[in-house]
């Protein structure tokens, strides 16, 4: 049976609220479209899979962010090429953030990131939390965002898709997220790739295309995705 | 003068309340605050015993009804706080009523039962003698944000308490706080925990999250000195070990969380009374009944028997799937996304439904009922019927053979007390 191996970056230390979802649909899905699905944990001083065609990381808590930080740089050098590689990666909050050149804290220390993404977070005094939409080229995102921290893209940075409803990003620009190649951050915490289905179809379809050179989806019922989707998107913020 | 003027403004405003219907209970608290914002500390300053805050995130109803229990059990006048109504209003509308016009309090202690934030402000206000903390676990954080955040609110209050504090020995959170701030402040440390062998029965809130590790693998109770231990249990027989001497008694409240409560509740009141006798305690604690939420049990007109549970987070809800979970019961699940219940539902994919055998949920109910649905299916459980509408759904239940059993998140739960005592009566 073809394989997919899922990378999780830093499960115990960066799984704030819902992240294993995230892990648990893909499981699921990878199962459903008749692919076997296995988990690679990488923690922090262990060392790095050599197999990774999919890789997850989660949102974490200041402190936790900051027990990662050495170990993310240490293993920046194989982001950057599983990115050339074309690796599908989906990162939420914290993991998203340290994929950015730096993140600059309150008082203004520099936490340096690895630079996969081309932007920069800065510690904010409120905190963004509420329901979100965004409007992607893959389609209309639903989720749930929950930081402080403002992320800021540089030049000729994408980003994930447009607000409709919430802050993404920093509240300002109306930017959510950021895509390079596969790779995929946004501030949508919790059950994302659940509500979003489509979305974690896509990755499990580029994660094959890569492997395998071709990708057979097969029927899913998603019929209570589209009730929970209905129910977010009439969702104030 | 502000003290009587305090009492008799609440009493005033209690009274022109009579006249209207239902609530109203915090209404006299908060002209009462407003007016006099010294009131309550005033008044609470005067109690002999003083104050205790007994706070966390799961187990504070429970633990505090246990608490007021042995107190009174043995001759102490309690003042404490009902749940759900606003605290310190709460507290100002219940000192109000009670206190004389002189603005004496015939209470010799005040038991209260706080939240993680309001523990915070309050203690900025009032200084507790003693500071019971439970558990700190991931719980309504689009309110709080982070976990570390709720715990820092917790330290606060710890910091306030004027003789110590008494904590979770497997609650690294807590535990680290409390030894660095006990030690700062030169106030007392005590502790209560479970034995290694019972870890994997509470798991704290990184192991809850963690992967690859054995539920338990961090604890190291027995390293620490630990007032109050659960070492076994067997049904609801409960086996405590108590400054080194073993304690055994069938308590009335079942499920594990609450035996722990128990140990929570020992400690605390063995700290208040220390002229009590231990044993006497142990049979004291035996006697206190469930609180809200915690498996009451309602008979509708029909016939019909439905038990009730809250799950308000990840712990909760796991604790509830333990302990219902293997039954052949027919399940309804019930969640709400108010402010109270938490808006955001991500917290649902933190919990382990394995321990559900029968794979089937009757019915989902509230307003997120599809995402519990979709949520379950992921887990391969298969949900009967998704009915937003909770009488409803309580009515398709009711129609079902067998026993049924309610887990609803805190709002829901409310709705579902209303419904049910209008259409039934309480089981005792």
């Amino acid at each position: 049976m073809r394989e997919l191996t899922v990378l999780h970056l830093y499960p115990n230390e960066l799984n704030t609220y819902g992240d294993h979802g995230n892990a648990l649909t893909l499981k699921r899905r990878i199962q459903w479209h008749g692919l076997e699905p296995t988990f690679v944990y990488h923690h922090p001083g262990g060392r790095l899979s050599d197999r990774a065609d999919i890789v997850i990381g989660g949102g974490g808590q200041d402190s936790a962010q900051a027990d990662v930080q050495q170990d993310i740089l240490r293993i920046g050098d194989d982001m950057h090429a599983l990115t050339e590689a074309g690796v599908p990666m989906v990162l939420i909050c914290g993991t998203y953030q340290l994929f950015g050149h730096r993140f600059i804290t309150n008082t203004g220390k520099v936490i340096k990131g690895i630079g996969v993404l081309n932007l920069e977070t800065i510690a904010g005094q409120k905190r963004m939390i509420g329901n979100l939409m965004v409007k992607s080229d893959l389609g209309v995102l639903l989720g749930f965002e929950n930081h402080s921290g403002q992320t800021f893209l540089g030049k000729d940075q994408a980003p994930l898709g447009k607000v409709r409803r919430g802050n993404g990003n920093n509240g300002k620009d109306k930017t959510e997220g950021a895509r390079t190649n596969n790779v995929f951050g946004t501030y949508m915490h919790g059950p994302f790739l659940p509500n979003n289905p489509f979305f974690c179809d896509e990755i499990i379809k580029l994660a094959a295309i890569n492997k395998y050179g071709d990708f057979q989806p097969r029927p899913i019922d998603d019929s209570l995705a589209l009730q929970t989707r209905a129910g977010a998107r009439r969702r104030k913020y | 003068m502000q003290d009587f003027l305090g009492t008799v403004t609440g009493k005033t405003v209690k009274a022109g309340l009579r006249f209207r219907r239902g609530g109203g209970q915090a209404l006299p608290g908060l002209v009462v605050e407003k007016i006099f914002p010294k009131y309550v500390r005033s008044m609470l300053s005067k109690l002999p015993d003083g104050v205790v805050f007994i706070t966390g995130t799961n187990g504070k109803t429970t633990t505090t009804k246990m608490v007021v229990h042995l107190l009174e059990s043995n001759g102490k006048r309690v003042l404490t706080n009902s749940t759900g109504s606003n605290l310190s209003r709460g507290i100002a509308s219940s000192l109000s009523q009670h206190a004389k016009a002189s603005g004496r309090l015939p209470f010799d202690i005040a038991v209260l039962e706080v939240d993680e934030a309001a523990a915070r402000r309050l203690s900025e206000q009032i200084k507790p003698r003693w500071v019971l903390a439970l558990n700190v676990s991931r719980d309504q954080l689009d309110r709080f944000g982070e976990v570390d955040t709720i715990a820092d609110y917790i330290g606060a209050a710890m910091r306030a308490a004027t003789e110590g504090v008494i904590t979770n020995v497997n609650d690294p959170n807590l535990f680290t706080r409390a030894q660095k701030i006990t030690e700062k402040e030169g106030t007392e440390l005590h502790l209560f925990g479970s034995s290694s062998k019972l870890s994997r029965y509470f798991p704290n809130d990184y192991e809850l999250a963690a992967v690859n590790l054995s539920k338990g693998a961090s604890k190291g109770s027995t390293k620490n000195n630990v007032g109050v231990s659960l070492e076994d249990f067997n049904g609801n027989l409960v086996k405590y070990r108590i400054i080194n001497e073993n304690y055994e008694s069938r308590l009335k409240v079942s499920g594990q969380h609450n035996y722990l409560n128990g140990a929570a509740a020992l400690a605390l009141g063995g700290n208040l009374m220390p002229d009590v006798e231990i044993k006497d305690l142990v049979n004291q604690l035996a006697e206190v009944s469930l609180a809200f939420g915690r498996g009451e049990k309602y008979r509708l007109s029909g016939g019909a028997v439905i038990e009730l549970v809250l799950v308000k987070n990840p712990a909760s809800f796991t604790q509830a799937l333990a302990s219902y979970g293997s039954a052949k019961a027919n399940l309804m699940i019930a969640i709400n996304d108010n402010i109270a219940d938490g808006r955001d539902v991500s917290w649902l994919w933190d919990v382990d439904f394995a321990p559900l055998q029968t794979k089937i949920v009757a019915l989902t109910s509230g307003k997120r009922a599809a995402d519990m649905a979709l949520r379950l299916s992921y887990d391969d459980i298969k949900t009967i019927e998704i009915e937003n509408d909770l009488p409803n759904a309580v009515h398709k239940l009711a129609d079902r053979k067998g026993d049924k059993v309610i887990l609803a998140t805190y709002t829901a739960m409310l709705q579902l007390y209303k419904l049910l005592s209008k259409h039934g009566e309480k089981v005792l």
